[in-house]
């Protein structure tokens, strides 16, 4: 019994940090745009299909889809920015609808594209397993981890010190007054837009080597990220890593320790307790106090 | 420096601004008072960028009336909110360094620790602009965001407001020393008329959205228009 639930652990605390990739694409276009992008699951799953067929159709490794994912990515989140960008009144809550509808085109279209059947990585060097002391892992999940916590430390590097990375969190942090120093906010909403589509692309990526995907496994993805997003409960990168951690180690616990079916369940159940016992969520308290 | 031409502003059926003109002279410090509601604080945000106006707004000759905010800041226009808007998610050092890149196209690491220094923010550099900062401290912060833009023109909205009147006293002399300085030109407003004497040579008093006097503060504050409209009494 131990070992299944370490196994659990380290099982959640990969699939965790995909999650917090998704999660911190979702968290930086709301901290910017002040919008929730509700089609963000989809731009990933975008990615992911693009190794799908990266791999299935020209041979290659998955990895090598990056390119390409970034490519298809970033240029539907320019088109989705744009849209955004004509809203003139309600902004919060017509992008809802416009990001909504977005995301139910793209899952059609990929559905036209590759039908509703299941894809994984077919590549025997990312689907063998590799032992970590008593607890087991797919070489596609530890490629997936490494790639996931350099992007997350590459963002932290580019938010704390790149002049567009600050300028991020200062209109971020008060828009009337970046606007005021010379920032121009459209601008500096298109770029965290566009480095939004690039997390999701890498996220894509190594969900498909690491993961099953299908068309509807975005809208999925959108939720957790939203729950991830709500459970770190400030935009700090370190606040929404953990949170990942923990809703991927809850799934993981529970398919472990009672039942598949349960996962999604339990990742809700964990969103509804955090959101009654800790409304500003589990790392939120100082920043939201003032 | 700033030419003010018609410049009406009204929202939905009311009249904020009501042509509105004047123009103020390259270093001079300029007090904009009158009473709550007269429209000063509306007259910044038409002439920084915050709200549309109609008529017409020149800035060193260049026409800015449909400029939006953030070029204004970059053409030389600063400006201070009444109550302090620092950037919360930067440390006091990042606030000035954002507003010195974006607003004046550079980085000039020298020139925000000379800034620091005359605000007397040193101390407080590296400090989160989030942390429990104390009043004065972000009203310093403020200004010394809007001087990392290099403005020309600085319009400062009740800066002293809620400061003791020793403080005022200080921060009235930090003014001066700063148009000194940085050889700014300077739009105050301000309640405070011993203040507005002190530090200013010209002043244009506002009422109901309409300029009702303009003038050295001596000539403002006797005339009967301007004591009527502060107290709500004929002057005598």
């Amino acid at each position: 019994m131990t070992d299944l639930i370490l196994q659990a652990l380290f099982s959640g605390l990969l699939v965790g940090s995909v999650y917090a990739l998704v999660a911190l694409g979702l968290a930086l276009s709301f901290g910017a745009m002040r919008i929730i992008n509700l089609a963000h699951g989809e731009l990933v799953l975008l990615a992911a299909y693009c190794a799908y067929v990266v791999e299935a159709r020209a041979g290659l490794d998955p990895y090598y889809a990056i390119p390409l994912a970034l490519l298809v990515v970033t240029a539907v989140c320019a088109v989705l920015f744009l849209m955004i960008d004509r809203i003139r009144e309600h902004r919060e809550l017509n992008s809802l609808i416009l990001t909504f509808g977005i995301g139910i085109i793209l899952t059609n279209a990929i559905l036209l594209a590759f039908a509703s059947d299941v894809r994984t990585t077919s590549s025997p060097v990312l689907q063998d397993a590799t032992s970590v002391g008593p607890v087991y892992a797919m070489n596609g999940e530890i490629v997936a981890f490494g790639v996931s916590l350099a992007l997350m430390v590459a963002l932290w590097w580019w938010l704390k010190k790149s002049w567009y990375g600050r300028a991020v969190r200062a209109v971020s942090s008060n828009r009337a007054a970046a606007k005021l120093m010379g920032i121009s906010p459209v601008r500096t909403e298109l770029v965290s837009f566009l480095v939004a589509g690039a997390l999701a692309s890498f996220a894509g990526v190594a969900l498909y080597t690491m993961s099953v995907v299908q068309p509807a496994v975005g809208h999925a993805l959108t939720v957790k990220a939203f729950i991830v997003t709500v459970l770190a409960g400030v935009g700090s990168i370190p606040g929404v890593f953990l949170a990942a951690i923990l809703l991927g180690v809850t799934e993981a616990l529970t398919v472990t320790l009672a039942s598949s079916a349960l996962q999604e369940l339990a990742g809700m159940v964990l969103f509804l307790l955090v959101l009654f016992l800790l409304p500003n969520g589990l790392f939120g308290a100082r920043a939201r106090r003032g | 420096m700033l030419e003010l031409d018609a410049v009406t502003v009204r929202f939905g059926g009311l009249v904020a601004l009501r042509d509105v003109t004047f123009s103020v002279k390259p270093g001079e410090i300029l007090g904009l008072v009158g009473p709550n509601g007269a429209g000063k604080t509306t007259l910044f945000n038409g002439i920084s960028g915050l709200t549309r106006v109609r008529g017409r707004i020149r800035f060193e000759g260049r026409d800015v009336t449909k400029l939006p905010l953030y070029r204004r800041a970059r053409l030389g226009i600063g400006r201070t909110f009444q109550i302090p808007q620092p950037m919360q998610h930067l440390t006091v050092r990042e606030n000035l360094a954002v507003a010195q890149v974006f607003g004046a196209g550079k980085h000039n690491p020298e020139r925000i620790e000379e800034i620091l220094s005359v605000m007397e923010l040193q101390a407080q550099g590296d400090r989160p602009a989030e942390s429990a900062l104390a009043l004065q401290e972000l009203k310093r912060l403020e200004i010394a965001k809007a001087l990392a833009t290099e403005p020309r023109l600085l319009l400062l909205d009740e800066v002293l407001a809620g400061l003791e009147s020793q403080a005022k006293r200080q921060f009235a002399a930090k003014l001066k020393e700063l148009h000194q300085r940085f050889g700014l030109t300077i739009v105050i407003v301000e309640h405070d008329i011993e203040t507005i004497s002190g530090l200013c040579s010209r002043a244009v008093v506002l009422n109901f959205g309409e300029i009702i006097a303009d003038g050295t503060p001596a000539q403002v504050f006797r005339d009967p228009r301007v004591v009527e409209s502060y107290t709500g009494t004929a002057h005598a």
